[in-house]
């Protein structure tokens, strides 16, 4: 325990000291909640909502899909191209101390954001969790175990930064754009909606605005199945394939 | 007793073999050095050693194969690689701190660093170092948990006269105490000062294998860099 958290000490530290988790993970979010807010406030959507109401599902996964996807792998493949896990390799240390400290920090970053924008909505624009709180908090905890895993995964995988940094692009721009979690899912075109329902992201997004506005639970189940299976596959996979070099 | 032992170990990237049937083993108290030019294949049989590398042929730490016990054996097994790393905006103390709780041993952080020289830096971020700090801050970690096996991969790169003198009298009390070192070095008048014993490597071959006094005794010089020139065929540059 005194490992865990000696390391969790200080790769916090370290992550906030960087600037970079601090502003893409808590003040994107809370920008885009801020634009979202200002522009359309409580105006009613076509579906007898307002826009508020039913972003906010998506808003709590901007800091998830910040950090998961951009945040972990990067810092990882950094350390790998380093050297830093060669020098953690002659050590009695195991690769899922780093790994895992790093993803828990991720969590950590993305849970404040979230209660950020939370707060910021309700504050601002008094907005309120119709549904069941624990469901959303369930929800949330589900689609933010899958994302890391997915992060772990590639994380575990990218050999470089340079690797990495263009997997993250790959996967993190269109999960960030094509999910809802920045640009409201509803505006798409229908074609771009029915590619874009494959995204975990987007699933993630879907039980998050279900389960809060308290919408037809017809999906729930198997959108619960969906997220579980990529969060055991990916965290699975992370760990047998994770390489020191 | 023999602490290392390394039997018939080969290691090749592709068809190129940069390690090629070495065999050797170090006993409790004794400093090996490993010798060779750049390219050589030092680093690769350091590095093989430790795990970091497959290999063919057989290796054990203490009598264990360090691939199956390798979180036991590093409690007592310390290294310091040719490149140094650390993470961005880490301080000295935070990398003592991070690695110190990796061992069972209870580890006085602040006792090693003034060993080192390295107390007025403790809160100062490593990259703030100079490369001779960065380099006795490496060493200083590979030996913070006392290990009885020390591996040093060019220990003294980058270090001034001073600070090399200093990482000398540390091996050498080390070595009083018992504990076994397995060095590569550049640097003839470290070997002569450290090794009980030297082994050259050729393009990953074996050139010779004896005490640093066999071995400088064997060449017509009468010093250890001489000879080491002369076994490499370069005596045009004695």
């Amino acid at each position: 325990m005194k490992k865990w958290m000696t390391y969790f000490k200080i790769q916090f530290v370290l992550s906030i000291r960087s600037v970079d988790g601090v502003f893409f993970g808590i003040l994107m979010p809370l920008g885009i909640v801020g634009l979202i807010g200002l522009t359309s406030g409580n105006e009613l959507t076509s579906g007898g909502y307002s826009l508020i109401q039913g972003s906010f599902g998506a808003l709590i996964t901007v800091g998830v899909c910040a950090t998961a996807f951009m945040g972990l792998p990067l810092t990882i493949a950094d350390y790998r191209e380093k050297k830093i896990l060669k020098q953690f390799f002659i050590t009695p240390a195991k690769p899922s101390l780093l790994l895992w400290v790093n993803v828990i920090i991720c969590a950590l970053i993305s849970t404040i954001s979230a209660i950020c924008v939370y707060l910021f909505l309700h504050f601002g624009w008094g907005f309120t969790i119709q549904g069941n709180v624990y469901l959303v908090i369930f929800s949330y905890l589900l689609t933010m175990t899958a994302m890391y895993g997915l992060g772990m995964f590639m994380a575990s995988l990218c050999k470089t930064t340079k690797v990495a940094n263009l997997v993250c692009t790959l996967v993190y721009f269109p999960m960030l754009l094509l999910s809802g979690a920045s640009i409201p899912f509803e505006i798409f075109p229908t074609w771009i909606q029915t590619g874009a329902k494959i995204l975990p992201l987007t699933i993630g997004i879907d039980l998050l605005k279900t389960t809060s506005m308290n919408l037809d639970a017809t999906n729930v189940t198997m959108q619960v199945i969906y997220l579980a299976i990529i969060a055991i596959i990916s965290i699975v996979g992370s760990m047998k394939l994770f390489r020191w070099e | 007793m023999k602490v290392v032992e390394v039997n018939h170990v080969s290691k090749s990237y592709g068809t190129r073999k940069v390690v090629d049937d070495i065999t050797f083993s170090v006993k409790e108290g004794e400093c090996l050095g490993i010798l060779g030019h750049n390219g050589a294949g030092k680093s690769t049989l350091v590095e093989s050693i430790l795990g970091l590398k497959k290999f063919e042929g057989n290796i054990t730490l203490k009598g264990f194969d360090m691939s199956v016990h390798k979180p036991q054996l590093f409690q007592n097994v310390g290294a310091q690689l040719q490149q140094s790393a650390f993470q961005d905006k880490i301080k000295v103390i935070e990398a003592c701190k991070e690695r110190a709780v990796l061992y069972d041993k209870e580890i006085n952080i602040i006792e090693k660093l003034r060993e080192f020289n390295l107390e007025s830096f403790q809160n100062k971020e490593v990259e703030s170092l100079s490369g001779g700090e960065k380099q006795r801050l490496s060493i200083m970690l590979a030996s913070l948990h006392d290990p009885d096996i020390l591996f040093l991969d060019e220990l003294t790169t980058g270090l001034d006269a001073v600070a090399r003198r200093e990482v000398w009298k540390y091996l050498s009390n080390l070595k009083k105490k018992g504990k076994s070192i397995i060095l590569t070095s550049h640097f003839m008048d470290e070997v002569e000062a450290l090794c009980d014993r030297i082994l050259i490597l050729e393009q990953g071959k074996q050139l010779i294998q004896d005490t640093v006094e066999q071995v400088i005794q064997t060449s017509p010089y009468k010093t250890m860099e001489q000879a080491y020139l002369w076994y490499m065929g370069e005596e045009e540059l004695i």
